[in-house]
């Protein structure tokens, strides 16, 4: 009977591709926008993937890595000292104004990384080497930005230039001249500025007036020596909070500093209720064209489900059929809804914007979502069908 | 009367059907009494509105009656649960309606394979027996086809190659003429005459339809929610109130 089912469901096009739109737009919607949202959220701890370091020291009023509250640079030595620590670099995160060629501001992330270790440096240069940072006023300019001030700059004949910044290109930090000697690739960050790297040193000097630059350490642990564990002690001897630097959403610890970012966000600011509404929007248009349109359908089909049911069949079998033509639509709608957001986020990964992380665990609650609909649906259905007396195919 | 129990394929005694709210109830067989033989092509005739169709939802356990007793093919049907009424039906009925119920979305040969599929036959069995009946319905290279692409009788001959593919011993025909022209009625009446003749099977019609009463062995007249006689001869029947 199953194979009849989908063959009932397969021969009426119009309400199968209404059936389809619908589950398929709602698995978009959902899909899309859970993707971009936890895009979103994933940009507020960007700082933790872009600067590497088993174990972030802060502040203990610290909440989120973006509120950076500047320590004392002998809080550096206290760190050193707690035992299990194989070294503890200083970290400088701010966000100043640079002035382009043009004569326009830019917001920029300044990130000062301590000159000898160079520990907190950007994984991957496409131009330039991390060790041309030691050379006076350099810094290194993420890809996205160069880009983005590229087209800030003025190029040779005067006009306003459109290519990006490179190696050798200069702007200001603060009246202070910048010189690039490396392009980074980094992930972009939720505050929106390039990343510019320098050493911590030259960040003080960028930095004029603050009286305190250290706003986070970068430890690593001896070996043997979790981070978790390190996090206790230097807590337990320095009174400073330590975080662990795990970034990976599903996978992260107690401890984490991005956990907490991510909290952070989640519960200071209006994001999740925003995305939150869209994605609950494609679950209720979902339910409602689906459910519509199969209702619709199973109305349609009503005389013949009563005369199968005349015929012998169980509510068992029909609730059955129901459920295979609903569960069939939903997984047809489903595939539809989730490739049309992959390829929508293969083109916003390649734009950069807005920001779209696809875990599969989006994709599985989609699913579940769709599957979902689906039931919901033949349920209405099975419903209405149980309700059909079987007699009712005599009356003409 | 041993042979005579033998021989009766549905018997209904003294059976009460009402609808609707006891404030405003609509009488629809009273104390009504009806026998069909094994074998015999046996027509429920009389005015609308006269029980016919109650009679053969009873008859056929989509509808249990108030009181009395139905018993087809020795099975008592008035105590039965839904379940098992659902059971019975898919083993020993075979259904023609009024307006074909054909399901358009399927193809022909998929419309004949449902009482087989509803019983869990294989897919490919049921495929080969539902070609088979509808060749002897004269349907052959029709099967891929779609019930509506067919005219009126070849639909209905359609519905008489589904209520038959799994031979069930009961034929339960509700009005099958009504929608066709006198030609194509009888044609099909011949061969619901033709096909289920066997002498293990009964065939109930309900019809308004006079012109097909000669095709009747037997023609049991409805008045008033009660069988008010049975005639061999359909010349004995006064047909101007039908």
């Amino acid at each position: 009977m199953y194979r009849l089912a989908l063959n009932m469901l397969f021969g009426d096009r119009a309400k199968l591709a209404m059936l389809l739109c619908g589950l398929a737009f709602s698995a978009l919607l959902m899909a899309q926008q859970s993707s971009v949202f936890f895009g979103i959220m994933s940009w507020t701890y960007t700082p933790m993937v872009n600067i590497r370091a088993q174990v972030w020291v802060s502040d203990p009023m610290v909440e989120q890595v973006n509120d950076a509250k500047p320590l004392r640079d002998t809080d550096l030595g206290r760190v050193r000292s707690v035992d299990g620590v194989a070294w503890a670099a200083p970290l400088h995160t701010s966000f100043v104004q640079a002035r382009m060629q043009d004569g326009n501001f830019k917001l920029i992330t300044l990130v000062g990384i301590d000159a000898d270790t160079f520990a907190g440096a950007p994984a991957v240069l496409t131009q330039g080497r991390i060790e041309d940072l030691r050379l006076p006023d350099t810094v290194i300019v993420d890809e996205w930005g160069a880009a983005l001030m590229g087209r800030m700059g003025v190029g040779p004949d005067g006009k306003p230039r459109s290519t990006p910044l490179k190696v050798g290109d200069t702007f200001e930090i603060n009246d202070i001249q910048a010189r690039i000697v490396g392009i980074c690739k980094v992930r972009r960050a939720f505050t929106g500025g390039p990343f510019v790297y320098t050493t911590y040193d030259r960040a003080k000097g960028y930095t004029l007036g603050a009286r305190r630059t250290l706003s986070f350490m970068l430890v690593e642990p001896q070996k043997g020596v979790t981070p978790a564990e390190l996090c206790g002690r230097i807590e337990r001897d320095t009174g400073l909070k330590a975080w662990t630097s795990d970034t990976v959403i599903w996978n992260w610890g107690e401890r984490s500093l991005a956990r907490n970012t991510f909290w952070w966000f989640w519960t200071n600011t209006g994001i999740p209720f925003s995305f939150g509404t869209a994605v609950l929007l494609g679950l209720f248009v979902g339910i409602a064209i689906s459910g519509q349109t199969f209702y619709s359908f199973v109305l349609e089909n009503l005389k013949y489900f009563a005369a199968i049911k005349a015929m012998g069949a169980g509510m068992g079998v029909i609730a059955r059929m129901l459920l295979v033509q609903a569960f069939t639509a939903g997984l047809i709608g489903f595939g539809l809804g989730a490739g049309m957001a992959q390829a929508i986020g293969r083109v916003m990964i390649e734009k950069g914007m807005p920001p779209f992380v696809m875990f599969p665990q989006i994709l599985w609650a989609t699913f579940a979502l769709v599957l979902g609909i689906s039931l919901v649906s033949a349920i209405i259905g099975i419903i209405k069908v149980s309700r059909v007396d079987a007699a009712s195919v005599f009356r003409g | 009367m041993s042979h005579l129990a033998h021989t009766v394929a549905v018997r209904a005694t003294g059976v009460d059907m009402f609808f609707g709210t006891p404030e405003n109830q609509v009488v629809a067989l009273k104390q009504a009494d009806f026998e069909a033989r094994r074998g015999e092509l046996i027509m429920l005739v009389g005015p609308s509105g006269c029980g016919k169709t109650t009679l053969l939802s009873v008859i056929a356990g989509t509808l249990t009656p108030q009181a009395g007793t139905v018993e087809v093919f020795g099975q008592r049907l008035d105590g039965l649960g839904q379940e098992a009424l659902t059971t019975f039906r898919r083993k020993n009925l075979g259904f023609v309606f009024q307006s074909f119920n054909l399901i358009p979305t399927l193809t022909v040969a998929e419309n004949v394979m449902v009482p087989l599929l509803i019983q869990g036959r294989p897919y490919d069995e049921a495929r080969a027996r539902a070609v088979a009946i509808l060749d002897k319905v004269g349907l052959k290279g029709r099967e891929e086809g779609r019930p509506n692409a067919l005219s009126g009788g070849q639909q209905q001959r359609v519905a008489i190659a589904r209520a038959l593919v799994h031979e069930p011993p009961l034929l339960i025909c509700d009005e099958p003429t009504s929608a066709l022209d006198k030609d194509t009625g009888a044609q099909i009446m011949q061969m619901v005459r033709d096909l289920s003749r066997s002498p293990e099977r009964c065939v109930v019609v309900v019809t308004h339809d006079h012109r097909i009463f000669r095709f009747a062995d037997r023609i049991a007249e409805m008045e008033d929610g009660r069988i008010s006689r049975v005639v061999d001869d359909p010349k004995l029947l006064d047909t101007t109130h039908l």
